[in-house]
């Protein structure tokens, strides 16, 4: 099986280098074949140069797309490249690469089409974020279960893996804002089969988290409401 | 409606009409938008023309007093290209995107 992690990478030139050695030590390690394709979208900093000296592949977005943009992107490239297994993964060093073994397993048995890496499903010592952000993450929580029916307790994990049925429906449409959310939301809708994996995240090594704390209400709200638009309308 | 405000009137709407024409002319609008102005000017110029339509209109619609009535309609179309627009904008951003996309994806293909 064809496997891909897909990296978004936004002004990373601190982490992403370290972030691809180590999955290239991974995979000597454990004789695994993860590819990686970075997708640079449209750094400002030394992103493009680190990327190009060492012959990571990638591809430039030749403006900013953000973060829904970018990880699509990825999927074209998986769907075009014929992968069956794609994988999101942060580059800024919050996911840790040891648990990808885990979240494709499900995919690799073929029970499940979509396998998010969750922070809170079990009690591990951990990274868990804020308070606030805790409860945030509870009340789209009850979103996706009310229009759903299916409880997902990491509704914001950007780890993800997703087998090749979902690659060829995220390459076609992909909802850039907000994505985690809505697009499981949307796959959940559609009939697809989704289940959570517990995962340890490290809390982020440099840069900015792209939710900010004053923005959080209205970034609450938009998410509710995407939610409520996409459960509302059709069923498959 | 005295003359002085009448000619004014005319003067105003016939400036705006030639003005937007001027603009498909120069290609900064394209025919299909152009009209959603054309058309109001168009019927603002023959209430202007046409002094008892007006008042003959907003007693039957039930208003206090003519000027009240424009202003809702203007406000009521206003809304209306506002929301078109913004239609609009958000199709262009999807097809932007996707521009992007696939030429990013190229670029980095031929490299």
């Amino acid at each position: 099986m064809k496997k891909i992690m897909i990296i978004p990478a936004y002004n990373e030139e601190d982490s992403i280098l370290k972030t691809y050695n180590q999955i290239v030590n991974y995979n000597k390690k454990h004789k695994t074949n993860y590819d990686v394709i970075v997708i640079n979208d449209g750094s400002t900093d030394k992103t493009e140069k680190i990327l190009i000296e060492n012959e990571i592949n990638h591809i430039k977005l030749i403006n900013n797309l953000g973060i829904g943009g970018a990880v699509q992107t990825g999927y074209k490239y998986a769907y075009d490249n014929n992968y069956d297994i794609a994988v999101q993964f942060d580059g800024d060093g919050q996911h840790n690469i040891k648990y990808v073994a885990n979240i494709i397993k499900p995919i690799e048995e073929g029970q499940v089409n979509m396998v998010i890496g969750s922070r809170f499903i079990e009690n591990i010592e951990t990274f868990r974020s804020s308070t606030a952000r805790r409860a945030g993450i509870k009340l789209i929580s009850f979103f996706i279960k009310l229009v759903t029916g299916k409880k997902i307790y990491d509704t914001t994990s950007g780890m993800r893996a997703v087998d090749k049925k979902l690659i060829s429906e995220f390459a076609n449409s992909y909802p850039v804002e907000y994505p985690e959310p809505v697009s499981t939301t949307l796959m959940l809708k559609k009939g697809y089969i989704i289940s959570e994996v517990s995962v340890e995240m490290n809390e982020r090594e440099c840069g900015v988290s792209s939710i900010r704390t004053w923005k959080n209400i209205y970034y609450m709200i938009n998410v509710i409401l995407s939610i409520l638009v996409v459960g509302v309308g059709r069923k498959k | 409606m005295n003359y002085e405000l009448l000619l004014s009137s005319i003067v105003f709407l016939l400036c705006l009409t030639i003005f937007i024409l001027h603009l498909v002319k120069k290609r900064r609008i394209s025919v299909k938008y152009s009209l959603v102005w054309l058309f109001p000017c168009f019927i603002l110029i023959i209430f202007t023309l046409v002094p008892g339509l007006m008042n003959m209109i907003s007693n039957f619609l039930g208003f206090q007093t003519a000027s009240n009535m424009i202003l809702t309609a203007l406000i009521g179309f206003l809304m209306i290209i506002t929301i078109a627009l913004t239609v609009i904008v958000s199709n262009q951003k999807d097809k932007i995107r996707l521009l992007i996309q696939e030429v990013s994806i190229l670029k980095s293909e031929k490299k």
